[in-house]
């Protein structure tokens, strides 16, 4: 355990070392990520500005939801996607012969080896907009709350890593799947919102086919405790166990599709 | 011109050509236009359950299921994506044997443009009937906000690519254009009827779109399909400031693109 977080650490400095190398990059790409936010926090505005209430979620509400999702999409790009990323780019190529033949679980490195550091940034911007809109509710926000959202938030990236590793993994047999990425981002899309204002059958899909609700709309939804929103106060339960669940069955497919993979000479 | 008439239909049957190749690829780019507009017609369909006479800048239910089906026609029609391109065209060198020719660059990408819409069409347009059998909306539109519609619609395709192509010479100057990519590109959608019907926007995003031309491009278009526009005079004034935006931009773009030139060393790839 400790020999997999020290490969963490070493993988993690190397990318800041390289990164560093690209100072000007970084100060463009951070006013980039703000007006981003500032282009979500535009659309918020202009929701607000028309309705009081979507499907039962208010202009605080909607804050913290929209800095969820950039805390979120932030992070996935600081780890998931470059990572998964590269192995279906070593699938393909047949690089993934060097990864296996160290002497370190498979799945540990395939996703360590990228870490995007500037988008930390999304990570801060993100919180801060999340925290302007808890700190505009009429009721406190306590620590078991605070707790119960660090907790979601932690299931749900456990989640989507697992739906990647899992992407990542089809790449056994479809070498060709550059595209998985794109699809990936169409479907979080409908993440920007909070899942109750789909139609019940899509928001049953969201919440149990592609659980993506669990991924922005309930830690949101649990750090602002409120019936008003929808979210099922056993949500943290409900997360848990698929965050379980889709990290076992995952695992078990990564070593599944390995025994698949047969190197690529070309 | 008599060369650029021969030159056009071939650029044009080689990029359906190479177009055709991609059927999967295209499937997915045709995804990505459809499921944007989708999730905000429902929030905006959901708004108007919480706004006080259950309409938003005079739009109920309905009312949004038709406009943004036109905005999924329109916002497919209308694409242009040179912003982003351009830079990559400019690093890898792979400019240069186009800017030999003698003919402008601009004509085998716009052949390309058209190709992308054309080869399209095929996965786009039954994703709209999904669209309207899942909305079932009822349509108010008059015969002639069609036939008027459709030259608007050509218009704000002329004026988006047009105007996407002189930004995207800012290649020539710098290779960071994501960035001016992603900006352009979300204005578009800010101030451009994407995001909400213009008439929903706060005021200073309202001014905003005034100003700029995005509103063209797009809003009008589908403002005048959706038959949300009775006036003929309006519509046919609205026309003539696309017409004027789409002038304005060409002679931007051909001084902007005589500077580019001049500027223009190639990087070896």
């Amino acid at each position: 355990m400790s020999r997999a977080f020290s490969l963490m650490l070493l993988f993690a400095r190397i990318s800041v070392q390289n990164f560093a190398a690209y100072r000007a990059d970084f100060f463009l790409r951070g006013i980039m990520s703000l007006v981003q936010l500032a282009a979500e926090l535009i659309v918020v505005d202009t929701i607000f500005h028309n309705t009081e209430t979507l499907a039962g979620w208010r202009l605080p509400h909607m804050l913290v939801l929209v800095g969820v999702y950039r805390m979120v999409a932030g992070g996935i790009r600081i780890y998931i996607v470059p990572n998964m990323r590269r192995v279906l780019e070593d699938i393909r190529e047949g690089t993934l012969d060097f990864v296996l033949l160290k002497p370190v679980n498979s799945q540990l490195l395939v996703s360590i080896r990228e870490f995007v550091f500037w988008r930390m940034t999304d990570l801060i911007y993100g919180g801060t907009a999340a925290a302007i809109g808890a700190s505009m509710l009429a009721q406190d926000i306590g620590v078991k709350q605070i707790a119960t959202f660090v907790f979601m938030l932690a299931a749900g990236f456990a989640i989507i890593y697992s739906v990647w590793l899992a992407l990542a993994t089809v790449g056994f047999w479809f070498i060709r799947v550059q595209n998985i990425e794109m699809v990936f981002w169409n479907v979080f899309e409908a993440g920007r919102f909070p899942v109750m204002i789909y139609p019940y059958w899509v928001q049953w899909s969201l919440t149990f086919l592609v659980p993506l609700a669990f991924i922005t709309t309930f830690p949101a939804g649990t750090l602002l405790a409120d019936p008003a929103t929808g979210v099922p106060a056993a949500a943290p339960y409900y997360a848990a166990g698929i965050a379980v669940v889709s990290v076992l069955l995952s695992s078990w497919f990564w070593r599944f599709g390995l025994k698949h993979y047969s190197g690529a000479s070309a | 011109m008599s060369h650029l008439l021969r030159a056009f239909p071939a650029f044009l049957r080689v990029s359906i050509q190479a177009m055709l190749q991609y059927r999967g690829e295209i499937l997915l780019w045709c995804m990505w236009g459809i499921v944007n507009p989708t999730v905000l017609y429902v929030m905006w369909s959901a708004a108007t359950r919480g706004a006080p006479d259950g309409k938003i800048a005079g739009l109920d239910q309905n009312g949004f299921a038709v406009y943004y089906f036109f905005l999924l026609i329109v916002g497919h029609l209308t694409a242009a994506w040179d912003v982003y391109n351009m830079s990559y065209l400019v690093r890898k060198g792979q400019l240069s044997p186009l800017l030999l020719r003698p003919i402008l660059p601009m004509w085998e990408s716009l052949s390309s443009n058209l190709a992308y819409k054309i080869t399209t069409l095929m996965f786009a347009a039954p994703m709209w009937l999904i669209f309207i059998l899942i909305t079932q909306p009822s349509f108010q539109t008059e015969w002639w906000q069609v036939g008027l519609g459709t030259i608007a619609l050509l218009l704000g395709a002329a004026l988006n690519y047009m105007l996407c192509y002189t930004v995207a010479l800012v290649a020539f100057w710098t290779t960071k254009l994501d960035a001016v990519g992603e900006i352009y590109f979300g204005l578009g959608m800010l101030l451009g009827g994407r995001m909400a019907p213009v008439d929903a926007l706060p005021p200073y995003l309202q001014i905003a779109s005034e100003l700029l031309p995005f509103k063209w491009m797009f809003a009008f278009p589908v403002e005048v399909l959706a038959g949300m526009r009775d006036d003929v005079n309006s519509v046919t004034r609205g026309l003539l400031i696309q017409a004027v935006w789409v002038v304005l931009v060409v002679m931007v773009f051909r001084m902007g693109w005589h500077l580019a030139v001049k500027r223009y060393s190639a990087v070896s790839g």
